[in-house]
């Protein structure tokens, strides 16, 4: 029973950000059947953002939050208006697609260092405290994390699935021509979506770099699981994303504390997507798009 | 043999340009033919760097180099085409996205298990112990050696992939790229096709892998970075995914300006070369990407007579 409760405790509050990203992640997908491999660098941008607002300002970690959401959003619709509208104006394949958001990911990620500079950053935060959970200690970080991650995720999901806003959004990932017969104006939701993915993205990202450090490899490491959680929930909707990004945080704790090791966890859980990925066939990455 | 004209940044430069067209060779069979995403190229070729690394330093053999060198990469080509063979088999029936995800993910499974298992890889401190199968006197001239070497394999790919594109089979890997179900109900057999050519090339970049790790001669994890599949691929893009010699010219116009030119002949503060010149490397490199494909998804010689008809068949 304990293992059961430390794996949930310290799977969801370290993982909630995998969530929060996955989530932004899948609207892009839904929308576009875009894998947009630059998203990650949104969730680095993110983490960069939040440090540099809290370091330069010397504002409180949860004052730089709305701004760093919206600077991320902003990144995000820019991408979208600067790099993948031409592209898909001039008819680029989903292949093509998929490589010069590769292209773009790399940009970013060491463009942002010139910027930033190369040493890992840290936020300037105080020590956290310590909050027992079920007996299981968790930084009051993780646990502020937690709580606001469910929430935004808890809204997002709501805009999405009862909002005016999130019927477009819906009703365009479907089908864009009977969208746009039926007065639905594609670019304004489509910027409404990448908006709303970058703040999730940058959002999970600051979550991610107040936990650890700020560095350019940070989103890049959760890509393979944001991308994992996705193409495996993403066939039951954005409440399959949550369930599934929940799930993999629960896993991988309960594997790291039976392994001993964080990587020996991420390999298991990287074969077994890999391995049910095979299983469901293309069935599964079609189904999570629409 | 009197090396004094050459430097040695200059012949580590043209081992890193070969090796990458070796493996841009590979990719466009995958990618420019078959039309596979590889997106894993770094972990076929570090499998294959330290599976042969493992065997050339831990395994005790009854016999010394040549044979040594010769047994090691063998078997190292052959642990990475079974690499390849399991791969293939995930992907041969995803598209694209499932495709990413598998290859992504078979990458991170190299990197891991090199960093986890210390006893056999060093870890994250790395593994020494590698070395040239001769010794012919200086340091500087094994390595010449090494260079021209490893430039005779790369001319052997090259030399099949110009066969294979005039061959019934390079036709058959054209027809899965381009409309697989179609080549399908033709009685083609894609499925088995695609697993078998990614297995094929998946070996050969292990073997440029343990090429690769005789050369450097300390394996670390810093080289399963996404780096050299960035590099391998803006190569290929930039000079053409469908021809064979798009990956000769982009590679060398890519690679070769930042590894020779930048990094041998430039007269810029010793500083940037730490820091600087790589980040600028990998972020210039990043954009190539996005203009090419954007302005000219074709590539440099993408507008030659031959092309028309890879347009046509790829739909674009």
């Amino acid at each position: 029973m304990d293992f059961i409760t430390q794996s949930v405790v310290i799977g969801l509050s370290e993982q909630a950000p995998l969530v929060l990203a996955a989530l932004g992640f899948a609207l892009i997908y839904r929308l576009t059947g875009l894998i947009n491999v630059a998203y990650a660098e949104t969730v680095t941008l993110g983490a960069y953002f939040a440090m540099w607002l809290n370091t330069t300002f010397q504002l409180d970690f949860y004052a730089v939050l709305i701004p760093t959401a919206i600077l991320s959003g902003l990144l995000s619709v820019g991408t979208y208006l600067l790099i993948f509208r031409p592209a898909k104006r001039r008819n680029v394949g989903t292949l093509e697609m998929i490589i010069i958001s590769f292209g773009l990911a790399i940009f970013l990620r060491h463009g942002l260092q010139f910027i930033f500079g190369y040493p890992v950053r840290f936020f300037d935060v105080p020590p956290p405290d310590t909050v027992w959970v079920l007996g299981v200690g968790v930084t009051s970080f993780r646990l502020v994390a937690l709580v606001s991650i469910a929430i935004l995720s808890l809204l997002l999901y709501l805009f999405i699935q009862r909002s005016s806003y999130g019927l477009q959004i819906r009703a365009l990932a479907s089908d864009e021509n009977l969208a746009k017969v039926s007065g639905i104006r594609p670019l304004v939701v489509t910027v409404m979506i990448w908006f709303i993915a970058g703040v999730a993205g940058g959002l999970a990202g600051a979550f991610y770099g107040v936990g650890s450090s700020v560095q350019p490899l940070l989103g890049w490491r959760q890509f393979l699981f944001i991308l994992l959680v996705v193409l495996v929930g993403g066939r039951w909707g954005l409440a399959g994303v949550i369930a599934v990004g929940v799930a993999t945080g629960i896993a991988l704790a309960a594997m790291t504390l039976s392994f001993g090791q964080v990587l020996y966890a991420q390999l298991a859980l990287i074969v077994f997507f890999m391995a049910l990925l095979k299983w469901q066939g293309k069935r599964l990455t079609e189904t999570a798009k629409v | 043999m009197s090396l004094d004209w050459l430097d040695a940044f200059l012949i580590s430069g043209l081992f890193e340009v070969v090796i990458v067209i070796g493996l841009a060779l590979l990719l466009h069979l995958q990618l420019g033919l078959a039309r596979i995403a590889n997106f894993g190229i770094v972990g076929f070729f570090g499998l294959g760097m330290y599976a042969f690394g493992v065997l050339y330093v831990r395994v005790d053999w009854p016999f010394g180099d040549p044979w040594q060198f010769l047994a090691c990469a063998a078997l190292a080509t052959v642990i990475a085409g079974v690499a390849g063979l399991i791969v293939g088999w995930l992907i041969a029936d995803l598209n694209t996205d499932g495709v990413l995800l598998e290859t992504l993910g078979f990458a991170t499974i190299v990197l891991i298990l090199a960093t986890t298992e210390k006893d056999l890889t060093g870890g994250a401190l790395g593994m020494g112990g590698l070395g040239f199968p001769f010794d012919i006197g200086t340091v500087k001239q094994n390595e010449f050696l090494w260079l021209v070497i490893a430039s005779l394999v790369v001319v052997a790919i090259l030399l099949y992939a110009w066969q294979v594109h005039r061959s019934p089979y390079g036709r058959l890997l054209i027809a899965t790229g381009g409309n697989e179900a179609l080549a399908r109900s033709l009685g083609k057999p894609t499925y088995r096709t695609k697993i078998l050519l990614f297995a094929f090339t998946s070996g050969l970049m292990g073997l440029l892998g343990a090429m690769y790790g005789v050369m450097i001669r300390f394996l670390s994890i810093e080289n399963l970075g996404v780096d050299i599949t960035l590099a391998v691929m803006v190569g290929l893009v930039l000079g053409g995914t469908a021809r064979v010699w798009g990956a000769v010219v982009g590679v060398i116009l890519t690679v070769g300006l930042f590894d020779i030119i930048i990094q041998s002949y430039l007269p810029l503060p010793q500083e940037w070369y730490t820091q600087a010149i790589p980040v600028l490397r990998e972020a210039v490199f990043g954009a190539t990407l996005i203009v090419v494909l954007l302005f000219r998804p074709l590539g440099i010689l993408g507008d030659m007579r031959r092309d028309k008809l890879m347009e046509k068949i790829h739909g674009r």
